[in-house]
């Protein structure tokens, strides 16, 4: 077969674009591994409520039929804080009732509570919007959904599809991961975490409140997996109760993979699942006639043992030894 | 409501048109089942329940009231809860609704209806073996059970045939699709379908169109009628799903179509983009999608719809996804994707068709999921197997039920079993997914294709 | 906490607590009684109407997985969090080996004698265990979380291998019918022969709970004790770390797959779905909730847990909506309890952390500990079980982040 260079484009597109979201959930996973060494499991239902709360703030809104580009931008904003907002008060009291509780208990105690945590969120969600999947209510136009930067704006004569969607996907995460980065290592709270990372006895004698940092890392994990589940319901148009789980376990094998702990790492990680994603569910093929979308949960799941196995720090692991 | 439903109400009061008339037409309007049937029970009730009770089944065969005799008890098994709930659950007050228009008697006996759920929350309601095994052997360990109801996933039904089989108790399904289980097929296992008669002696039958037929029929109208000359298959990885998709992809090469990919797809992504770039640069006339609606299929045709509009792409699904469900999840995508379905569309039904699907939907509150007729037919079938015999014998109810000839079903059409315990005479149409006069997507009556 | 309690106890005797209690003579009575009660129960099922035996079936395999997890989890603390790979490979072994249908029946490459239940148990047993070696062998050197993290991926890739590998395993079709155990006098093991089949999964429960104690009292199961006690005191004591966990691991692992294969058999089906994740969280959650080590525990757990799942979530619904008519509630009336199990679900997990993190009955260890005169090494044991977090920053102390 001979090598389709548009093709390729586009998947690049698509994993990046993918990756992008998978990244921000991953960045909660290893934000909270970082300081208190915990999967926790819940994670992805965090990510799964924020996406239903963004639904129902955007149906609260009832926005008409024919909105203009700035009404759109203005609900999609205050529907992704709200999001936000709930996705990060939910994450942080889920430490507070929960997990602070078990701070000093046998290390196998928290894990367990996270994945009792995560099946009542699943509950949670089927009572609140059913068990099928679900349409997100009424946001951004068919017409909007499908513009393509390339032809549409630029006028390029190219088979490549580069939404505008695309591009607003890019554009809400970026500044996301560029101030999670500015806020974990140019502010005092960073700091603070940091330390606590490294060594939570040493810090506490150094006068940092513990307990409200590993707060702050659980707050800062559900906003980003908040605003991820407004972005994610919005760019696939769909929204299910399970949705977490899938999105939670890739996002985690990408936290894995770029080296648990690691900030960079996380987004890095991110990226490459999303391009194995898209490779794998249509790239492949070209060479591998009997490859199929089917084998792609496989390969990933792969890339996740075959890491642990040869390199359990992780892609970027080095970078932060202090963390294992 | 609206000024047309008034209108049609206006109608019925004036005695313009008759009640069957008025919930067809007040349907089609897209009238909630409450709003129809609120408006009902103003105008005044008649005896509709009569007239459906009468004109389903074999109408020789008359129904024997009483219950002199004692109870018989008739077990029905399949997932009601969680993703199935909406399937699962219409099904079951299908059957006994069924079971009530026969005065919830038969052959002199009192009908006790014990619907039984196979379905587990550790699979979102889905059917889990243990469970369907549990519930075969709770049936046949209970003296006054006759038939066993079901099941509803075909894989179910590979556990409790044999079960069946060697209690020599009668079973027959509404949904079961699989070839495999009755007849012998190119795309069947070794041994099938003999090895879930261990006894040897057929105790199964279905009151639906395998998928052998459906699949090859659509693929025939996708041919003939859609001029396809290449199609990329699609399947959820089920027994189901892929097993239809594999006829339909079989009859196509059959009829020397070119078939771009055949792959399953992960219930369980949350996107297919990059698969449906790969599909889209594939170039395919049609795209075939063989799943059951909990399975994803909305957000693989909204994927989809975003690279291949419906002007140039046809898509063409099952019966799987012949449920409002499927619309819901898509939304302004499901426009203009085919459905095939073996019989009408609840709404397209006229006679105690129509006044079924009005009934369920008092009882349901929506309209009843496509299936729910089979339920009906099944449990009627039941029912006059027991009139005939008037014993409370499992063997020789087995005998009667296998025999069922000139069935009238819910949909229309008159069938008998053949001896593997298949409708021989199957009824098959295919549907789109129109926006009707209110602007809200339906699926709606496109051509009954086949016999 | 736990450092202080290791402080406390680090003058104790090594003796473990339950070793010095004598085994008295009401303990055999109960044990009789228990067992009567368990033999006895098909009867009592039938003769109450309470159609239990089809549920008692499937919580009867929770309870052998539950004591295979048991050993990896609670005896020699290593978190498996894709155990339901195992018991796949195991159902999958005799799917393969006595299936007609089975691409390698077809083949004629099985011996007839290795297509009999038995022999193919056997060789389920040893293929799993294989498989557990195999996984367990590269990652066992590695902290805690990253086996499980491990474990979590195979648990995703196995069902999805055998799921896709359609030309080996049928795929979606799945594989039946699967040879049942000969007929032994009067107990024929056919798919209606329920009773015969609970008497054969209680009689194997209790012999595996005999090798199982057996096993924790010998060399091995000391030596498991001691590496997840303190890895590093273990090592310099001459212990295998590396062999003595694999050993646990590849044990757990053939657990789960002798486990697979009677499930296999006894419901005649084998498909890629019936081994998700969820089965392995379950399983987990068994073993968390009757006790951490203690395999009366575990078992006490899956009874308890698959209960629910299997029996009570079923027979409350109808209830329940009768109340809700009574008492004029609609959303009661109309209201299923099957809905609600993932929250009970995990609401059980919470609060049983929350709680009573020890589970229901904590092992013996962990009761001689809560007496204060009881002073000797299990009461740091109990303090510090499964806080692998605390062996590894000691042994990254010493071996300078070499794990990292």
């Amino acid at each position: 077969m001979e090598f389709n260079g548009t093709l390729f484009a586009q998947y690049l597109i698509l994993g990046v674009t993918n990756g992008a979201l998978i990244a921000l959930i991953a960045l909660g996973y290893t934000l909270v591994y970082g300081i208190v060494e915990l999967i926790n499991f819940a994670h992805g239902e965090v990510f799964m409520m924020g996406a239903f709360l963004s639904l129902s703030a955007v149906s609260a809104f009832g926005l008409v039929s024919g909105a203009g580009w700035a009404q759109i931008a203005l609900v999609s904003l205050v529907a992704m804080l709200a999001a936000m907002l709930f996705s990060g008060a939910l994450n942080w009291s889920i430490d507070r009732v929960v997990y602070r509780r078990l701070r000093s208990a046998p290390r196998l105690a928290p894990l367990i509570a996270a994945i009792g945590i995560s099946f009542i969120l699943q509950g949670i969600g089927i009572y609140w919007k059913g068990s099928t999947t679900i349409l997100p209510p009424n946001l951004i136009p068919t017409d909007i959904r499908s513009v393509n930067i390339l032809t549409d704006w630029l006028g390029l004569e190219t088979r490549i599809r580069f939404r505008a969607l695309d591009l607003a996907v890019i554009l809400l995460t970026v500044p996301l991961l560029i101030a999670l980065s500015w806020l974990v290592y140019r502010t005092r709270t960073g700091k603070a975490m940091r330390a606590v990372a490294q060594d939570r006895g040493a810090a506490a004698l150094m006068g940092i409140d513990v307990n409200r940092t590993i707060a702050t890392a659980f707050l800062v994990g559900g906003i980003l997996a908040g605003a991820a589940g407004f972005i994610v319901a919005y760019y696939t148009n769909t929204a299910r109760f399970q949705m977490g789980f899938r999105y939670g376990l890739f996002a985690f094998t990408a936290a894995v993979l770029g080296g648990i702990g690691n900030l960079n790492g996380a987004v890095l990680g991110g990226l490459i699942i999303g391009l194995v994603w898209s490779m794998s569910d249509g790239f492949l093929q070209t060479y591998i006639p009997w490859w199929g979308a089917q084998w792609t949960p496989l390969i990933i799941f792969g890339v996740l043992v075959l890491v642990m196995v040869f390199k359990p720090t992780g892609l970027l692991g080095e970078a932060v030894p202090e963390k294992v | 409501m609206n000024i047309r439903f008034e209108h049609l109400l206006g109608q019925l009061e004036r005695g313009a048109i008759d009640r069957r008339t008025f919930i067809v037409r007040a349907i089609a309007l897209g009238v909630t089942g409450s709003a129809v049937a609120s408006a009902l029970s103003r105008v005044g009730r008649a005896s509709a329940q009569d007239e459906s009770a009468a004109s389903i089944g074999n109408p020789e065969i008359p129904h024997v009231e009483g219950t002199e005799k004692g109870v018989i008890k008739i077990y029905s098994s399949w997932p009601s809860t969680g993703s199935m709930e909406g399937i699962g659950v219409d099904a079951l007050e299908a059957a006994r609704l069924a079971f009530a228009d026969f005065g919830n008697m038969a052959g002199g006996f009192a009908i006790e209806y014990v619907p039984l759920d196979s379905g587990i929350a550790a699979n979102n309601g889905g059917w889990d073996p243990g469970v369907e095994s549990a519930n075969a052997n709770q049936a046949i360990a209970d003296p006054d059970a006759m038939v066993y109801m079901g099941t509803y996933n075909s894989g179910a039904a590979k556990i409790s045939i044999p079960i069946m089989n060697e209690a020599g108790m009668a079973m027959i399904s509404f949904a079961n699709t699989y070839t495999g289980l009755t007849k012998e097929f190119p795309g069947n296992e070794a041994g099938e379908p003999e090895q879930y008669y261990p006894t040897g002696e057929r105790n199964y039958s279905r009151v639906i169109a395998a998928d052998d037929i459906q699949g090859a029929l659509g693929a025939q109208w996708a041919v003939e009628t859609k001029g396809v000359e290449s199609a990329y298959i699609l399947d959820d990885q089920s027994l189901y799903g892929h097993g239809v998709a594999q006829v339909f992809n079989d009859t196509l090469l059959e009829m020397g179509v070119e078939v771009l990919g055949f792959e399953g797809y992960d219930p369980r992504a949350p996107d297919y983009q990059a698969l449906m770039t790969k599909i889209a640069d594939a170039g395919p006339d049609l795209v075939y999608v063989g799943a059951t609606v909990e399975n994803n299929p909305s957000k693989v045709l909204l994927d989809m719809r975003s690279l291949m509009p419906a002007d140039e792409v046809v898509f063409l699904g099952p019966d799987g996804l012949f449920t409002q469900a499927f619309i819901d999840g898509a939304g302004e995508a499901a426009e203009g994707a085919f459905l095939t379905f073996a019989g009408l569309p609840p709404g397209e039904l006229a006679g105690p068709g129509a006044d079924f699907n009005a009934r369920m939907t008092e009882i349901l509150g929506h309209t009843p999921d496509a299936y729910s007729t089979y339920s009906y037919d099944s449990a009627v079938a039941v029912i006059q197997a027991i009139d005939q015999v008037g014993e409370k014998d499992r063997a020789k109810i087995l005998d009667a039920l296998m025999a069922t000839k000139d069935f009238t079903s819910l949909v229309g059409k008159t069938w008998s079993f053949t001896e593997t315990g298949d409708i021989d005479n199957p009824s098959m149409s295919v549907n789109e997914i129109v926006p009707n006069d209110e602007g809200e997507l339906t699926i709606t009556f496109v051509e009954a294709i086949g016999s | 906490m736990a450092n202080l309690a290791r402080v406390r106890s680090a003058g104790g005797s090594s003796q473990p607590a339950y070793a010095a209690t004598p085994r008295s003579r009401r303990d055999i009575v109960i044990f009789v009684a228990i067992l009567i009660f368990l033999l006895a129960f098909p009867f009592i099922d039938q003769s109450l109407g309470l159609r239990l035996m089809g549920a008692l079936l499937p919580i009867g395999i929770y309870a052998l997985l539950a004591m295979g997890l048991n050993i990896v989890v609670g005896y020699a603390g290593l978190l498996d969090l894709g155990y339901a790979a195992f018991f796949a490979i195991g159902a999958y072994t005799v799917g393969f080996l006595t299936s007609p249908g089975s691409v390698f029946v077809q083949a004629g490459w099985i011996p007839p004698f290795f297509q009999q239940f038995w022999p193919a148990l056997v060789i389920a047993f040893v293929v799993a265990a294989i498989f557990g070696v195999f996984l367990g062998a590269p990652t066992l050197r590695l902290r805690g979380d990253y086996l499980a993290i491990v474990t979590l991926g195979f648990g995703e890739i196995v069902p999805n291998f055998f799921l896709n590998a359609v030309p080996l395993t049928g795929g979606t079709r799945g594989i039946n019918p699967i040879a049942k155990p000969p007929t032994l006098g009067p107990f024929d093991f056919g798919q209606t022969a329920q009773r015969n089949w609970y008497w054969l999964i209680l009689a194997i429960g209790l012999f595996s709970i005999f090798i199982i104690l057996r096993l924790y009292d010998s060399r091995l199961g000391r030596s498991w004790q001691a590496v997840r006690e303190d890895e590093l005191a273990a090592a310099s004591m001459g212990i295998n770390l590396t062999r003595t966990k694999l050993w646990a691991f590849a044990l757990g692992a053939s657990f789960s797959g002798f486990a697979g294969s009677l499930f296999s058999s006894a419901f005649q089906y084998v498909h890629p779905s019936q081994f998700e994740f969820t089965l392995s969280i379950l399983i987990l959650s068994a073993v968390i909730l009757g006790g951490i080590g203690n395999v009366f525990g575990a078992v006490i757990g899956a009874v308890l847990i698959g209960s629910f799942d299997r029996i009570l979530a079923e027979r409350l619904t109808g209830p329940l909506n009768a109340f809700g008519e009574q008492i004029g509630s609609d959303w009661l009336a109309s209201h299923n309890v099957g809905e609600d199990r993932y929250v009970v679900f995990g609401l059980a997990l919470v609060l049983m952390m929350l709680l009573r993190p020890g589970g229901l009955f904590p092992s013996k260890q962990r009761s001689a500990e809560l007496q204060p005169d009881a002073e000797d090494i299990s009461v740091q044991e109990q303090q510090d079980l499964f806080d692998v977090r605390q062996h590894d920053d000691e042994v990254s102390d010493v071996r300078g982040g070499q794990v990292a």
